[in-house]
């Protein structure tokens, strides 16, 4: 048994109702007590301190098949020039680099330095999830989890378009509760719903209620399955959306169309930033970022994460083989992979920089800042840069600067394109977020979204991941070094110094399904796949070894049935 | 005695065949026999003859300078070449996910340069997507979708022997296919011969492989090039979905200029309609590895970690080159699937082979300190994950057999751990 007390910081745990109130932080074998029997085994004073659970970050690629394509697409992301990046003086730390597209250790050291504990990977492919497992069981210290992606593969859309009663529909949903339980995964994505498929097709655009070319179905049904299947089957986290048209101006009609489409139920719309642009202005591209606010603050079932671009290199890896196609012309440097994947998905990996000076990429920098101070609930408001698609992650404290700091902000504004303070709301929106609102975004709304009950808080029975940062008017040195930060109990950071390197633990979801699918799907892998029916389910074991024997966190699901309609 | 011979009743376990990246697995192994293992599902004569060669369990599973040792003693010495090394070369890198996981600990320790096992092909394929990228597909989308396949350089049925089975051809998930050759064998035909569905031809080359790879980018473009090419380009551009496929190990010195050219032809072809290619290669481990190295530090292989840092250098840390240079003081060759694959001559090196038992009988003649070490071959004597050749589906392996030795991961490991116990 090992205790700890955390004395004399201020504690901001929005799940608890707490706001920067003096508290002691109570730790036995890694558990959040109420009490300890006697004095800590370890006494720590963080006067001057700001104590929080450890960050969450529910949309972040750091693992599978196209975040290893970008690394190997992009050398030049792990050199300094001509020379080597220097490698860490460290003992604990293997030698991993990159800013974009870091290796599995190097994004988990520099997570876990910025008092982040938890990750989660958007975009798993069915057909490519043991790598996706296995590339997350190599990033140490933090949990971590994924979605999987549906409703690009044919299977799902043919069901689809044979779709005509409760008893097909139910066909449905006992396959996306199948997928769930093959991949182990904590969610469902859908990715540009059926476009992916659509463009193996040939088709170059598809609109809400534009049908598929070959399967006839619309992404407005795609969304609505979905939506209801997770719904009825009790996952924690919704529908994990990428909508229709990213990155086209006027893309805002799209996107208050999917909501539509939701007719009432929960979802979660990703990267909204990319989703929120009008085509007013001299340039045909404009901020839609009001519009998009009104309706999320409109629709109490809809969450967002921002997906905040930063300028500089980075680089886009996407399902959405359609729209990273159509903007491949743009890949900076000029290069790019693109594939169809297994009649099940697709990726596009295409480097770009974000450029101050560019009239596009500065409204973009200032419709996602819009949308972080337009929005009203922060709870329905996760901070995402999308990394590595809007920037890397580690320039989440230069953002949170940017949310709290409206002088900052202002700063940052005026050295932009001349035409955006003109084209743009930023400039005239006072609010500045408190550290209250930040420690929603960044821990307590993620954990609510994915239904992590011991998590994201720092109430009696929590796990002990905790985040100690030291006061300052300067958020983003604040937030970049943590003076502590523990996982599970364990001190794995010391004032930007990593100091232990444990596993982390793999949250996934088991949602029940009738067994009679397995032989439709049986009977679809014989004629289709290329992997035998057997070898598609990732049992216990075997998840265990890809993730380098973590701990399997399962998370509940609920009873739909009990929860009502909303 | 022999356990009795399997019946056609009893469902024998599935079995993941690793020998070449195409990795089929609707296959199954019953219970070794007097014959050893022989699988049902398949007649694959590279899957068979590498099935023959798991050699008899009287083979020594240690050796140090030849003579037989426990496997303590073999770890103990391999540890002391790597001690005594100022820079060691990892080669071969013929293992599982879980080898290489532990390797790329052990390589940044001792500072190796890792390279996989033809690294100068496997490299030509890399350097081309570092430099251009590419537009890929999968096993199961040509299965699907593809109505015109072009096998550029010619069939690669010698060294992928199921490959026409794997990508569906004969079966009737697309109407009509036509199947294209270009250079290669003359009787690449006859392989396809009576397949349901299945047109074919073949193409001369237009000069070499090169030239005829720039004719035909120049006739997609609408450019002039002798008629064949014309007319393929034509075919291309009108099919529902046209794959390009190479095999990266049989092109030319420098045929990353081909598979650049050839990554050109399918951009330009989804510029209006739909295209792909499929690489094949990357077998006996090399993809596996570049992978996992790829995802643990940033960086693939042919890269090392040196003082200053992890170096990634594509040219210089060509393994035969520096072998050839007697560059390196000390070999570790990793190669746990193909027991002919032993590492080129060095005389005089100090040199750790890890590999299946039969290779010990085959390697080169040594006379520097000589560690061999046997192991399980993942998905035979132990489970394990490899990549498949289009590098987006992980196979899982199955142990199907006992071979009573130890896996690869655990031999990193245990010479990582003895490596550190030296002063």
């Amino acid at each position: 048994m090992s205790t700890l007390s955390l004395h004399g910081g201020r504690v901001i745990d929005p799940t608890n109702g707490i706001d920067g109130q003096p508290r002691d932080i109570l730790v036995r074998d890694g558990r959040i007590v109420d009490a300890l029997d006697g004095p800590a085994d370890e006494h720590i004073d963080i006067t001057g301190c700001v104590v929080m659970a450890g960050g969450i970050d529910l949309h972040t690629h750091i693992g599978g098949g196209k975040v290893n394509l970008a690394r190997l697409l992009l050398p030049e992301d792990h050199r300094n020039g001509a020379n080597a990046i220097a490698r860490p003086d460290n003992p604990l730390e293997l030698a991993s680099c990159g800013t974009c597209t870091p290796g599995t250790l190097h994004t988990g050291y520099r997570y876990a330095e910025m008092g982040y504990t938890s990750a989660f990977e958007p975009a798993m492919v069915a057909a490519n999830a043991r790598h996706a497992h296995m590339e997350m069981g190599d990033v140490p210290i933090l949990d971590h989890g994924a979605y999987v992606m549906l409703g690009n593969d044919e299977l799902f859309l043919e069901l689809l378009a044979g779709c005509r009663s409760e008893g097909d529909y139910a066909q449905i949903r006992d396959y996306v509760a199948w997928t769930i339980h093959a991949t182990k995964a904590m969610g469902v994505k859908v990715v540009n719903p059926g476009g992916i498929s659509a463009f193996k097709f040939n088709q170059r655009k598809l609109d809400v209620d534009e049908g598929h070319v070959h399967w006839g179905v619309t992404p407005r049904r795609v969304v609505h399955t979905l939506t209801r299947a997770l719904r009825e089957l009790g996952v924690p986290h919704p529908l994990h959306i990428h909508g229709s048209n990213l990155g086209v101006a006027g893309n805002i009609e799209s996107t208050l169309q999917t909501i539509d489409a939701l007719e009432g139920l929960p979802a979660h719309l990703t990267h909204i930033q990319f989703h929120a642009y009008g085509r007013e202005g001299p340039k045909k591209f404009s901020s839609a970022a009001l519009q998009l606010a009104e309706a999320v603050n409109a629709n109490p079932n809809v969450s967002i994460d921002v997906g905040q671009i930063m300028f500089g290199q980075t680089v886009t890896a996407s399902g959405d083989t359609m729209r990273q196609h159509a903007n491949s012309d743009l890949a900076n440097p000029r290069k790019w992979i693109g594939s169809d994947i297994e009649c099940d998905a697709g990726c596009g990996v295409v480097p770009f920089r974000y450029r101050e000076q560019s009239y596009v990429n500065a409204l973009q920098w200032a419709i996602g800042l819009e949308i972080f101070l337009l929005v009203n609930d922060p709870w329905r408001v996760v901070l995402t840069t999308d990394h590595p698609n809007g920037g890397p992650f580690t320039s989440y404290p230069h953002l949170i600067r940017l949310l709290t700091d409206r002088s900052f902000r202002n700063e940052q504004l005026a050295r932009l394109h001349p035409d955006i303070a003109a084209n743009s709301a930023l400039g005239q929106i006072t609010r500045e977020l408190s550290l209250y609102e930040i420690a929603i975004m960044t821990r307590a709304a993620p954990a609510r979204l994915l239904g992590l009950k011991e998590r994201g808080h720092l109430g009696a029975g929590a796990a002990a991941d905790i985040a100690v940062y030291r006061e300052q008017a300067d958020h983003e040195a604040m937030f970049t070094t943590p003076e502590y930060v523990f996982k599970d109990g364990t001190l794995v950071a010391r004032a930007g110094r990593i100091t232990a390197v444990p596993t982390g633990g793999t949250h996934y979801v088991e949602p029940g399904y009738d067994s009679t699918i397995e032989k439709t799907l049986r009977r679809h892998a014989q004629r289709h796949a290329s992997v035998a029916y057997d070898n598609l389910v990732i049992g216990h074991d075997e998840l265990c070894r890809c993730c380098n024997g973590g701990r399997l966190l399962p998370t509940a699901c609920f009873d739909a049935a009990k929860e009502g309609s909303t | 005695m022999a356990p009795p011979a399997p019946t056609a009743s009893i469902p024998a376990p599935g079995w993941t065949c690793p020998y070449c990246p195409l990795l089929c697995d609707s296959l199954q192994m019953p219970a070794p026999d007097a014959a050893g293992l022989r699988p049902l599902g398949t007649d694959c004569p590279r899957a068979l003859r590498a099935l023959a060669d798991l050699a008899p369990a009287a083979s020594p599973s240690a050796l140090v300078n030849g003579q037989p040792v426990p496997l303590g003693t073999a770890l103990a010495a391999a540890a002391q070449v790597l001690r005594n090394s100022r820079q060691p070369l990892f080669a071969g890198l013929g293992s599982d996910v879980a080898a290489q996981r532990v390797l790329v600990g052990l390589a940044q320790h001792t500072g190796a340069v890792c390279d996989a096992i033809n690294g100068r092909a496997f490299f030509d394929a890399v350097r081309a997507l570092q430099d251009r990228g590419a537009y890929n597909t999968t096993l199961a989308e040509v299965r699907n979708r593809a109505d015109l396949i072009v096998c550029f350089g010619g069939s690669p049925r010698a060294r992928l022997p199921e490959i026409w089975r794997r990508l569906g051809l004969g079966d009737d998930l697309v109407a009509a296919r036509h199947v294209v050759f270009i250079g290669g064998d003359a009787d690449a035909l006859a392989e396809l011969h009576g397949l349901n569905g299945i047109t074919a031809e073949a193409l001369a080359l237009q000069g070499d492989l090169f030239d005829t790879a720039a004719l035909l980018a120049a006739a997609v473009a609408g450019r002039p090039a002798p008629a064949p090419l014309q007319a393929l380009a034509q075919a291309l551009q009108a099919a529902s979905y046209a794959v390009i496929m190479w095999e990266g190990g049989q092109l030319p010195l420098h045929g990353g200029l081909i598979i650049e050219t050839l990554n050109r032809v399918v951009a330009l072809l989804n510029r209006k309609t739909r295209a792909a290619a499929l690489p094949l290669g990357g077998g006996d481990g090399a993809a596996t590895a570049n992978q996992v190295q790829t995802w643990l530090t940033g960086l693939p292989l042919r890269s090392r970690t040196a003082a200053a840092g992890i170096e990634h250098e594509p040219l210089c840390f060509d393994g035969q080159a520096l072998l050839a240079d007697s560059a390196v003081d000390a070999l570790l060759w990793l190669q746990a699937f193909d027991g002919h694959a032993v590492p080129p001559a060095t005389p005089g090196l100090p040199r750790i082979v890890i590999g299946p038992a039969a290779m010990a009988a085959r390697l080169p003649a040594q006379d520097g300190t000589d560690v061999f070490i046997a192991v399980a071959t993942p998905g035979i004597g132990s489970d394990g994950h490899l990549f498949r050749t289009d590098g987006v589906v992980l196979m899982p392996l199955h142990q199907v057999a006992d071979q009573g030795l130890p896996t690869p991961a655990g031999v990193v490991r245990q010479l990582h751990e003895q490596l550190r116990a030296l002063p």
